[in-house]
Formats: structure tokens, sequence, C-alpha cells
């Protein structure tokens, strides 16, 4: 027998010793441990400065309050891998996209498209566009997408769509390829500019034909780019691309033509299979809060879904933030567009194929 | 046949021309990192640091650049390792269905990549693994190996066998003639593949674009993002940036190891 072992403490006795020891305070420990334990909230959301202002003033409060901590997947596109991921384990609790983005993961059976007051109670303080059966989901903030232009360079002011087709801008007008969401707008609303609605694609593609020359880009960063650099006069853009630059006396304006503008909703949903469902709620409540929608405007310059915003006047004299103004937002079906994307995006791209 | 003078000179004329042509977008986008504008114009307006400035102390850029360099950096060890192993197997191996297994590591090549990216996705779901750094990586090698193995064997192809039969003979065992006599006359497939393994690494984006996880972008992919709302010359900053570290990368590879020969496979 070991010197060790006649003084009665082994070291194999002290390590089975210690060894329950800590068994037996994780034991009695367990129920503290999973209650630290902050559930994870994954969501999908955009990168660059709409992902600082979530992370540094709009986060925090919420992870604080319901002790979990929200993951953001910034990697566009979301609407692959939700799809991508099974029904009963989805990729994402809750998606934030674009309207045309959410209608197809809704087709696909992955998210709910309408949501109870009780379980998102500032649902009763929004627009009505916010919850409109365009919508599946619930829109929290909107662009609207209408005409930027040079002030300096032209006396235009644009009361018309039509005025984009002016000849005396050709070549010097922008607008988008027809897989950004803009350029599916500006689309659709020469179907209703020059046709009898938004669907009405064959006056769509005869106005498409009638634009050119026009500069196409694929980018809203690239547009700015060009009505700054003045490579276009005039161009298809949502006002908080315009706003947002208000500080720099640019000489840039924004017009709302009185056919309308047509809204860029920011939309967020519920997935069916979460297992998070309520914090997900919860997590879109937050969103809608005044304080919060407040935060989003004043930092991206969008347009607020929640009626009760407390604005300073310099985005109440822009944003689209009363009844009236709202009512005239043209809400695309973005349903009706995906159930007709491949066609259409095949004969848009032949009207504006480089020869 | 005496080579006349205007020969020559329309000959470096063209050469001449076809590098311009294909270094000045590079020269553009080092201009415009410069640009003291707020946007990226051309002529630029000014000069400035800021770009840079702003570049080196974004959390999100640094974070995302030093996880893109590491990336490559694991990504071409692992490739070059496994890569060159499995065409010294295809090559010299005397395996059953070599041909086939040479088509079957090419196969990410003729694949787009937004596929493999997408696949690779799909397979984690099925798994569980979910989205991990070491899930990206293996996405990383399954689309960087081809170009080590392609480099690999095209050396080992052209390898006269005799000199290492003649090593054999003066009593080298095997593993002191791949050391001593293959591997350094294989290096320049190894080295070319590597080189390409850590430019596809480093500049991967279908592939990252399914795998990343949240919170852990790649420089490509925290481009992307930022171009969604931002379009100032950051993102020429950051193309410099990664346009001086290849740079630096060649250098340091010609003065250490010396690449004049090996452009020569």
């Amino acid at each position: 027998m070991s010197k060790e072992s006649k003084k009665g403490m082994t070291r194999r006795t002290f390590i089975k010793t210690a060894g329950a020891a800590a068994v037996a305070a994780g034991t009695f420990g367990f129920p503290a441990i999973v209650r630290s334990a902050p559930t994870e909230l994954n969501v999908s959301g955009w990168g660059g400065t709409w992902s600082q202002i979530m992370k540094a003033s709009v986060y925090p409060a919420f992870e604080k309050e319901h002790n979990c901590v929200i993951k953001t997947d910034t990697a566009f596109p979301f609407a692959p891998k939700l799809l991508a991921s099974p029904k009963s384990k989805p990729f994402y609790d809750v998606m934030h996209a674009n309207s045309n983005d959410q209608w197809k993961v809704a087709v696909a059976g992955f998210i709910e498209e309408s949501y109870d007051p009780k379980k998102v109670p500032h649902i009763v303080d929004l627009h009505p566009f916010a919850t409109s059966d365009k919508i599946a989901g619930i829109a929290a903030f909107t662009s609207a997408i209408g005409l930027g232009y040079r002030t300096d360079k032209t006396d235009c002011t644009f009361e018309s769509w039509k005025d984009l087709w002016d000849k005396k801008f050709a070549g010097v007008r922008g607008t988008y390829v027809i897989t950004n969401s803009l350029g599916t707008c500006a689309f659709m609303m020469a179907g209703k500019v020059f046709g009898k609605g938004l669907e009405d694609t064959e006056a769509a593609f005869k106005a498409m034909e009638a634009l050119k020359p026009v500069k196409m880009v694929d980018f809203t960063g690239t547009m700015e780019k060009q009505l700054f650099s003045g490579e276009v006069i005039v161009g298809v853009i949502h006002d908080s691309a315009i706003w947002r630059h208000l500080e720099k006396n640019a000489p840039l304006a924004f017009s709302v033509p009185k056919e309308g503008v047509l809204a860029l909703e920011q939309v967020w949903s519920v997935t069916k299979g979460s297992q998070k469902k309520e914090l997900g709620y919860a997590f879109i409540n937050h969103m809608l809060s005044p304080e919060i929608q407040k935060i989003a405007v004043e930092g991206m310059w969008y347009n607020p879904a929640n009626k009760n915003v407390q604005l300073e006047q310099k985005f109440k004299e822009h944003l689209f933030t009363t009844a009236e103004q709202v009512k005239q937002l043209v809400q695309v079906d973005w349903k009706w567009y995906n159930a007709n994307e491949d066609i259409l995006t095949m004969k848009y791209n032949k009207i504006f194929q480089a020869r | 046949m005496k080579t006349r003078g205007w020969d020559i000179i329309v000959f470096r004329g063209v050469n001449i021309a076809l590098i311009g042509f294909l270094l000045l977008p590079i020269v553009v986008v080092i201009l415009f990192a410069f640009n003291s504008a707020e946007f990226i114009v051309f002529p630029p307006e000014g000069f400035s640091l800021r770009w840079f400035h702003k570049f080196f102390t974004d959390p999100d850029f640094m974070g995302s650049f030093f996880r893109s360099l590491k990336l490559a950096f694991l990504t071409v060890i692992v490739s070059t390792g496994v890569g060159t192993m499995a065409a010294i197997a295809i090559v010299r191996g005397k395996i059953p269905g070599a041909r086939f297994l040479s088509a079957l590591f090419l196969s990410p090549l003729m694949l787009p990549a937004i596929l493999t990216g997408l696949a690779l996705f799909q397979f984690y779901v099925i798994i569980e693994a979910g989205r991990t750094f070491w899930g990206l990586l293996i996405g990383h090698i399954v689309v960087t190996i081809p170009y080590v193995i392609r480099t690999s064997t095209t050396v080992l192809y052209n390898f006269d066998i005799s000199i290492e039969e003649a090593a054999m003979n003066l009593g080298a065992g095997p593993w002191d003639t791949f050391r001593h006599v293959t591997l350094p006359l294989i290096r320049p497939g190894v080295i070319a593949g590597s080189i390409f393994a850590f430019i596809v690494s480093f500049d991967q984006f279908p592939v990252s674009l399914f795998l990343v996880n949240p919170g852990e972008n790649t420089l490509p992919i925290h481009l992307f993002n930022y171009l969604k709302y931002s379009f100032d010359p950051t993102v020429a900053a950051a193309s410099t940036v990664s346009i001086a570290m290849s740079i630096t990368v060649v250098l340091v590879l010609e003065f250490t190891v010396g690449l004049q020969e090996y452009v020569r496979l």
C-alpha cells in the first residue's frame, strides 16, 4: 500500500470526491443554470446602417426584458434559406424582408400572414397599409418609391409619372432591373399610368419600350450615385435615399407624382414552425412601438407604420405620417407578381437587352 | 530571318495595351479609395484618407476582414494537404476508377458556386449542424480543393518517375524519397494551387452567402450588405487593402521562395 493511501486520502479518492461534488452542485444548480441561459431568437435583417441602429438602439432593451439574444442573419437573400429549412424547424423565428419575399414564403406555408391584437397589441395603432391584404405579416415601416431629380438641371417638378417619359430626359433618366423591387414597382406603375392598372403588363411593356434610352441600375445606391454625379437628371428612387442627404444641401428633390408613390414595405412575420412564437410576437410588437419606430425612422428616414410616433418637424415635413399622406401609397400585389415573375422578367430583359 | 523593328514595337504595344486593359479597373478602384467625394465618382474630386480611416476603425469591417483572412489561411492549409495527397493518389496510386475520382474532385468547378452553397446549407440543416465557422470552412475547402488537385496533377503527370526510382535505388525510403525528391519537384504545382485556393477563399461570395453564421460575415458578404444602404468609397478602400495584401503576399513569396520558376508549370 502506498504512503498516500495510508493517510486516508489518495489521489483517486480526491478525484472521486471532487467529481461527485461537481455533479451535486450541477444538479442543484441546474435550474439556475437553465434559467440564466438566454433564449436565442433567430431573425433576418438588413446589414450596414440598419444593423448598426438595431444593435445599438433597438435590440438591447428587448434582449434585457425578455432574457434573449437576437441573432440576426444579414446575408441576403433570406427567402431561399427559409424555404430550404424544414417547416417544423424553420431557419428563422422571425423573418424581416420586403413584401415580395414575404409572399414567397407565405405561399409556401412558412409564415403567419395575420396576427391577433392580443399577441401584438400595437397592431391597432397602425396605418391601414401595414396590415392590408397586400401584406403577408405586418409592415412596420415603408419607403415611398417616386422620382428623385436634380433641381439644378431641370425646371420640371415631375407632377406626373408620365414626365419621366418626356423626350427631353432621354438618356438622362434612370430605372432598375426588374429583379430589384424598385424596378418591379416602376414597371407596374407604368401599367397604372399608361394602362388600366398595376397589372396591365401589356401597357407596362409598351411604356418600357418608350422609356429607352434609359440608364439601368441594380442597386439603389447606384441610382443615388448617378443622381449625385449628374449622370441622370431624374430617376426612380425611394424617398429615404433622397431625404437622408438633406443636410448635405445637395440639389436633389423627391417628387410624389399625382398618380401616387409605390410602397416598399419593411415586413416582419413569425414563422409557423418556430418554437419561440410568443417571443417572436413580442419582438414584432417591440418594433411597432412608437419609441422604436421613432429610432428607426430618424436613423433610416423610413415612413412609420404606427400612427402615434412623435417625430421632429423635419421628418414630418418629408415623410408620410398622416392618414391623408399614406393614402398616396400604392401597394403592389406581390403575390400576383411572384406568380408571374418568370415570364415578366424574361420579357422585361428582352426589351432592355444590350445589342 | 531578321525581325524588323516595327514588329517588336507592335508586339510590345499590344502587350502593354492588354496589360493596361487588365490593370486599369484596379487603378480606378484605388483612385476611388483616395477620393474625397461622398460617392464613387470619376474623375476624383480631391485626395482623402477618410475612407481608409472608416474601414480600419469600423469593427464590422475589421471583424469581417480578419475573419476572411483566417478562413483563407485555414482553407489553404487543408486544401493544399488534402489536395496534394489526392493528386498523388490519383496519378500514382493505381486506384480503380482514378479518372472518375479525378472528375468527382473537380466537379465543384463545374457547378455554380451558389448551388454548392445552397446544397451544403440544406445538408447542414438535415444533419442539424447549424451554421458554424467549421461548416463554412468545409464549404470553402470544397470549392478550393479542385484548384490544388488540378495544378498538382499537372506537374505529377509531367514528372520523370525515374528520378524517384534512382533515389530509392540509392537507399532512400518512400518517405525520404517523397520529402527530398518528389515534393521539391512538384512544389510549383502545389504552390500555384495554394495561391488559387487563397484567392478563391478570400473572395468567396456565393458559398459564404448561405453558410456564414449570423453576425460573423466574411468581407465579401459584409461589402455586399454595406452596398444596400451606402455607396461611399469605403468599399473602394476595402478593395484597395485587399489588393495591397495580395501584392504583398506575392512579393513575400517572391523574395522567400522565388516565384519565377513556379510560374512555369
